[in-house]
């Protein structure tokens, strides 16, 4: 167990590239830090296995039947792993954790807390919302400095890298399609597009603990533009719209600039109070009574 | 109930590597979960569950002092500095 004597120590520590394991006698600032900002992935993660799951019978074919059914089991099991990680942090345990989230006191990502309205909407998920979060993951896997986090994130991102890759196909197949098909994506795109720039959050402010402490590497704003870099001339060629009329590219930079945010509608989603989250909630609610039987059946001796 | 740390073998060269962790009532239902969050995509031909109970765990302080034995180790830099001085007298 390493011990550090003041703050400036272990702020030092972090500075010279130091890992943080979970028996090291962290700041309990640095401990409270990375729970939480681990629990409201590994919540995250659940969520959007729900949300994936929603479309394992309503997927056209056996194949994407079969791959929405893999992705599901991947986010579920990106959750598990996060909740260990968390757990080991010793803020909450697990059963906690759950308790939390399914009485609706902790927080999960802005983007589960919308309705899909049609399949387009959870290609959008597949392929938009998966690639935003693998953008942020890339930049805590980078340098994060507690450790078990860092380890765990290695095996996450090689996984989202298959679901960018599997909705990028699916996004194509409508690109490609009928006339019906393509505007059904544009239609999801015009509803999706802010949610996903909101994905990153607001702009980071100074002295942020979460970049003092390394456990981001980047700004938010940082990694909004690395993606939209990406992803707004991809869309483009791919012959959609992005929904931002301010959207432009500087003539100088040639980078590709938008225009401002409203921050509303992340508030909303950050009280839990957004267009879905209720039902999304109540959805995580029901599904974990529903399997109380399993979980009772598998754990008696 | 016991959390289980998780080793995994993946093919080829390389020896087990910590994966990480889950809880599971026994070990029969730890296999199972090890399966299902561990290995969708054969990350590994052998994996080995151990309750994190019976890890016997050394002190880090007690590893640390080998770190800096230099009786133990040699960088080389006696032997460049003794074939630089023969080289000098050499020439001279
Ligand atoms: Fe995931
Ligand atoms: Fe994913």
């Amino acid at each position: 167990m390493r011990v550090w004597e003041t703050m400036e120590d272990f702020d030092q520590f972090i500075v010279n590239g130091g890992t943080v394991e979970p028996g090291d006698d962290m700041p309990s600032a640095y401990r409270q830090e990375v729970f939480r900002f681990i629990e409201m992935h590994a919540n995250s993660e659940l969520f959007g296995g729900l949300c994936e799951r929603y479309w394992v019978s309503r997927a056209p074919g056996v194949h994407r039947k079969l791959a929405f059914l893999a992705k599901t089991q991947d986010e579920i099991g990106h959750a598990h792993l996060l909740y260990m990680v968390a757990a080991d942090l010793a803020v909450k345990s697990r059963a906690q954790m759950i308790d939390d989230l399914m009485a609706g006191r902790s927080k999960f990502h802005n983007v589960f807390h919308y309705k899909t309205h049609t399949w387009a909407d959870q290609i959008v998920i597949a392929y938009l919302v998966d690639a935003a979060a693998l953008t942020t993951q890339q930049a805590v896997l980078k340098q994060c400095s507690y450790g078990p986090y860092r380890r765990i994130l290695r095996r996450i991102v090689s996984e989202e890298g298959f679901h960018m890759r599997h909705g990028e196909e699916m996004l194509l197949t409508l690109a490609d399609g009928t006339v019906t098909q393509q505007n059904m994506f544009q239609a999801a795109l015009d509803r999706w597009w802010e949610p996903v720039m909101h994905f990153f959050g607001p702009p980071t402010k100074d002295g942020d603990l979460l970049i003092r402490w390394r456990v981001k590497s980047d700004t938010n704003e940082a990694l909004r533009d690395r993606f939209v870099q990406k992803f707004v001339p991809m869309l483009q060629e791919y012959g959609f719209v992005v929904p931002d009329p301010a959207l432009h590219r500087n003539a100088s930079t040639g980078k590709w600039v938008i225009g401002d945010i409203d921050w509303a509608a992340l508030r909303a989603t950050q009280s839990n109070v957004g267009p879905d989250s209720a039902a999304r909630i109540e959805l995580s609610k029901q599904s974990w009574d529903n399997t109380a039987w399993v979980r009772e059946a598998l754990h008696v001796p | 109930m016991p959390t289980y740390e998780v080793f995994l073998k993946p093919d080829g060269k390389d020896g087990f590597f910590h994966a990480g962790s889950l809880d599971a009532p026994d070990d029969e239902m730890a296999a199972l979960y090890c399966r299902e969050t561990y290995i969708r995509r054969g990350e590994g031909v052998q994996a080995w569950l151990v309750a994190r109970q019976h890890i016997v765990t050394l002190d880090p302080k007690e590893l640390e002092v080998t770190a800096h034995r230099q009786h133990a180790s040699n960088d080389g830099s006696v032997v460049a500095q003794r074939r630089r001085a023969r080289r000098q007298a050499g020439t001279e």
